[in-house]
């Protein structure tokens, strides 16, 4: 039943989105017969340039456009890419999993990281390891991702020259090891863009909780202050925590694209890049429905941790059960 | 004999619950209050002692009733409108917290002058910060703290601010919500202390609301006792006192501790059955100034 | 007089201890220092210096930081130095615009969700929710696009039309919550109208607790505007900005010329440090209890 619900909410959202995409991915004023013909497109002649469009089907006002795409949608024609020429789900297909690979490990060792982290410095707060770690993230929290990329690149690819500069593996391809080199860079720039703003904010739960009673309770019966921290406001803070982390999936994994456009990592991100550019149509729908569908996925993930962890929240939506029942 | 004040009609209101439930908070309460007296409302907290103080003030709006202040219906929004200066300068309230009653990025100063800052009125002792000056002085605080904020005050300064705000504006009809509730008991003595001061030399109405009925006892004329948004009981207050009809307020008096051991261990208490209240009878008048609900029990 | 108080008793203010008033938390100083360096930098150098920063001279091409060009030339001979003043003039200007328009969205949506009626209330906050849920550089990337060749402009547009979100939301609670306390309460009994309340009563109250979160959102366009003219989906190369000088880095990076990528972006994360010290400042206000630990 909530399932069912929750369900139907979400293709609600996602046709939505997708009209909106559509509408304001055709409103963009570049040519998508480029991003399909090259420069091949500026060399038609009006006749070919009508047959053309005719052809991929840009010719009709934008609402039957739509309609059509959505009915092929419906029949599991996703459309194909103008600029790879190419099924788009064969297009992603074959970039979804370094953008997991990228985005997928970056997420859990910002998570663990971040924990740890916010730990140390609740614990030392006010001491110098807390201070010298805040001033460090704030310094890390204001370096933009594409230029820690660019420093990176300069200090590694072209000095030191000991780590590739671009892609995901080499030409003549090399392994694990060397997929491993690849990921290197990219990775450092992913984690050390997100992850002070969640040690900092696990960190300001947890000297919330540290300030409450029960603290001094717990602390007045002899309790140390690891197992204080441990057993009794980490407990408190994490709820909250992991409810944030499942939201910021679609922007760990979504965030990736600035590193894989500076890396040339052929990943997601990219591909939203160059389909939101080069009005390759079809393609960016289908990623910005993807897109979409994580986030709301990963909002309703985030309203079950709640409701699963927190005893509040259950009690409180048991009770909204209980009326509903009733009423 | 005297002329009344406030009258106070068959006034209802109930808060949505969700899905489709309601909580009748106020159930049919009809009171007057005379020029001058001051009328106590009393009962256990959840009764809608707060919802009738909100009702009078248009804090919030009765479903069914009326509320007649000086003949004018406050609830019809035609005749509040017409009569809106003298409504909104005539009552004021004072509310239980006095620290989310007061602005805390206020000034002292501020918050005391507000009013007539509001209504556009020309202080009466030249500047707003004089007049603010005046009314903290008469509530008994001196003019020092015109400069502070609500947060570095302690309870009962607060309280006494509150009361200074209300002061300011000279009204007819003073509504104090529960103002002593949330104070130390000491600091309750001088606020009540202060308030039967501030009556004396003010001459203002006073509907005071409270759960301590032995402040209610030393304050007020009449009391009116309410229990789950009706009104049981309506006596001059030594008559409720001596001589309670109502089972619950039998109940409710003696239930008040007695400071002396011997006879508070003597002291028989009664119990109220809730399953047995009855909100269906009418109110009886069972002499010229003593109401019951119910009627039976009004029997001696 | 005094004598009627005895009865009531006078508080003497004398027993009060002395307020407590902000603990002289460490002031950025240094950071406001630098930021108004910046800011008067930025306004007067493009006047004073007679190389005009938009001339390309391939004579001059990549050439080190030496005595003429003291920060060096970027791969399309210009000169970095000239090119850092016009080109932060560019960056803050997109910052503070971005923030201005992004925070005007926000107060207003959030005030009129906090006043709403509660239907109403949860259908912009679902709104907001979900735009706030979508990675915003993308749905900027998508915008500049439909906009067509970027400016400062509509660049700032975009940027402020996808920030506001956050901040539309502490409002809107801020709003909430205060529209139900007893002072707005009292306020209205004394016959405050709507815009009393919101002026004397909400607004100081919410603009304390957004203050942060304001500043925070020029440090965001900032780096926004950066990030999109990096990767060419912003400014273009003739309107100098930080993130557009940076777009040759690429160039640069083959050609070894490490001042090309350090230089502008050593000015960008100084700036943005210093707009986030500031923003911490503000925020040191709260969260002020001590430790039970």
């Amino acid at each position: 039943m909530k399932l069912a619900r929750r369900l139907c909410s979400l293709l609600l959202s996602l046709l939505v989105l997708s009209a909106a995409v559509f509408w304001i991915a055709r409103l963009a004023p570049g040519d998508p017969l480029v991003s399909y013909y090259g420069q091949r497109a500026e060399r038609m002649t009006p006749e070919q340039r009508a047959r053309e469009e005719a052809r991929l089907g840009l010719d009709a006002p934008i609402h039957v456009q739509y309609v059509r795409w959505l009915r092929n949608a419906l029949h599991g024609d996703l459309g194909v890419s103008f600029k790879y020429k190419r099924d788009v789900v064969d297009v992603i297909r074959g970039r979804v999993s370094n953008t997991l690979l990228l985005g997928g490990v970056g997420f859990a060792l910002i998570f663990s990281m971040a924990l740890g982290l916010g730990l140390l410095c609740a614990r030392f707060e006010g001491r110098p390891l807390d201070k010298i770690l805040c001033k460090l993230g704030t310094l890390s929290s204001c370096i933009p991702e594409f230029w820690l990329s660019l420093l990176l690149i300069l200090i590694f690819s072209v000095y030191l020259r000991v780590l590739p500069s671009s892609g995901a593996w080499s030409v003549d391809g090399g392994g694990a090891a060397d997929r491993l080199r690849h990921l290197i860079l990219p990775m450092t720039v992913v984690v050390t863009g997100h992850l002070w703003y969640y040690a900092y904010m696990i960190r300001n739960r947890l000297l919330e909780e540290v300030r409450a009673d029960y603290v001094l309770l717990a602390r007045s019966t002899g309790l140390g202050r690891r197992r204080v921290l441990l057993r009794h406001c980490l407990r408190n803070a994490l709820p909250s925590y992991l409810s944030i982390m499942a939201i910021s999936v679609p922007h760990i994994m979504g965030g990736t694209y600035v590193v894989e456009t500076v890396f040339s990592y052929p990943g997601i991100g990219t591909l939203c890049y160059e389909s939101a550019r080069y009005q390759d149509y079809d393609l960016l729908m289908v990623l910005c429905l993807l897109s979409g569908a994580v986030v709301i996925v990963c909002n309703m993930l985030a309203q079950a941790i709640n409701e699963h962890i927190d005893p509040r929240v259950r009690a409180a939506a048991a009770e909204r059960a209980e009326a509903d029942g009733h009423g | 004999m005297c002329e009344t004040l406030l009258d106070v009609r068959g006034l209802c209101h109930s808060f949505p619950l969700g899905a489709g439930r309601y909580l009748r908070a106020v159930d049919g309460v009809s009171f007057r209050i005379r020029k001058g007296e001051i009328f106590g409302l009393v009962g256990e907290s959840g009764s809608g002692k707060s919802t009738v103080a909100r009702c009078v003030m248009n804090i919030l709006r009765p479903q069914a009733g009326s509320i007649l202040y000086r003949g004018v219906d406050v609830c019809d929004p035609a005749q509040f409108r017409a009569n809106r200066r003298m409504l909104q300068t005539e009552r004021q309230i004072i509310f239980q917290d006095s620290s989310s009653s007061l602005d805390q990025r206020m000034k002292v100063a501020d918050i005391i002058a507000e009013p007539l800052a509001v209504n556009h009125i020309v202080p009466p002792r030249g500047s707003l910060r004089a007049e603010a000056a005046f009314q903290l002085r008469y509530v008994g605080m001196d003019p020092a703290y015109l400069d502070r904020y609500p947060p570095e005050l302690s309870g009962g300064q607060r309280q006494r601010v509150a009361i200074a705000r209300a002061l300011t504006m000279e009204p007819s009809l003073l509504v104090a919500d529960e103002p002593i509730a949330a104070l130390d008991v000491s600091i309750q003595a001088q606020i009540i202390n202060l308030f039967r001061h501030l009556q004396a030399e003010h001459g203002f109405t006073f509907l005071f609301i409270a759960h301590d009925l032995a402040v209610v006892r030393y304050l007020c004329d009449r009391v009116g006792v309410l229990y789950r948004g009706k009104l049981v009981e309506m006596a001059p207050t030594k008559e409720l006192f001596d001589r309670p009809l109502h089972p619950y307020t039998k109940a409710l008096l003696s239930a008040i501790p007695i400071p002396d051991p011997r006879r508070e261990r003597a002291r028989t208490r009664f119990h109220f059955d809730e399953a047995a209240f009855d909100r269906t009878g009418g109110f009886v008048q069972v002499s010229p100034e003593h109401f019951v609900l119910g009627g039976k029990e009004a029997e001696p | 007089m005094d004598e009627r108080f005895a009865l009531v008793g006078l508080c003497p203010a004398a027993e009060q201890a002395a307020p407590k008033g902000r603990r002289p938390g460490k002031r950025p100083a240094l950071a406001a220092a630098f930021l108004a360096l910046m800011v008067l930098g930025c306004l007067l150098f493009p006047l004073l210096l007679t190389k005009d920063p938009a001339s390309m001279d391939l004579s001059n091409y990549a050439r080190e930081p030496d005595g003429t060009f003291w920060f060096g030339t970027d791969t399309m001979g210009r000169d970095i130095f000239a090119m850092i003043w016009s080109g932060g003039r560019v960056s803050l200007s997109i910052g503070f615009l971005a923030t201005a328009l992004s925070t005007v969205i926000a107060v207003a949506v959030g005030a009129v969700s906090g006043l709403a009626p509660r239907w109403l209330d949860a259908l912009i906050m679902r709104l907001t929710d979900i735009l706030l849920s979508i990675p915003s550089l993308l749905v900027i990337i998508l915008l500049q696009a439909a906009l067509g060749r970027a400016n400062i402009a509509s660049l700032s547009l975009v940027i402020g039309a996808t920030g506001w979100m956050s901040v539309a939301r502490v409002v809107r609670t801020e709003v909430r919550q205060l529209r139900t306390s007893e002072y707005v309460a009292a306020a209205r009994c004394m016959g405050g109208g709507t815009f009393h309340i919101l002026r004397r009563h909400l607004a100081p109250n919410f603009l304390a607790s957004i203050m942060f979160m304001v500043v925070m959102n020029v440090r965001g366009a900032i780096v926004a505007e950066s990030t999109l003219s990096f990767m060419g989906a912003g400014l273009p190369l003739d309107t100098v900005s930080w993130g557009s000088m940076l777009s040759l880095a690429e160039n640069a990076l083959t050609a070894g010329a490490w001042w090309i990528v350090l230089i502008p972006g050593l000015f960008l994360v100084a700036t943005l440090l210093a707009v986030t010290e500031l923003g911490e400042w503000l925020r040191r206000s709260a969260n002020r209890g001590q430790s039970n630990l």
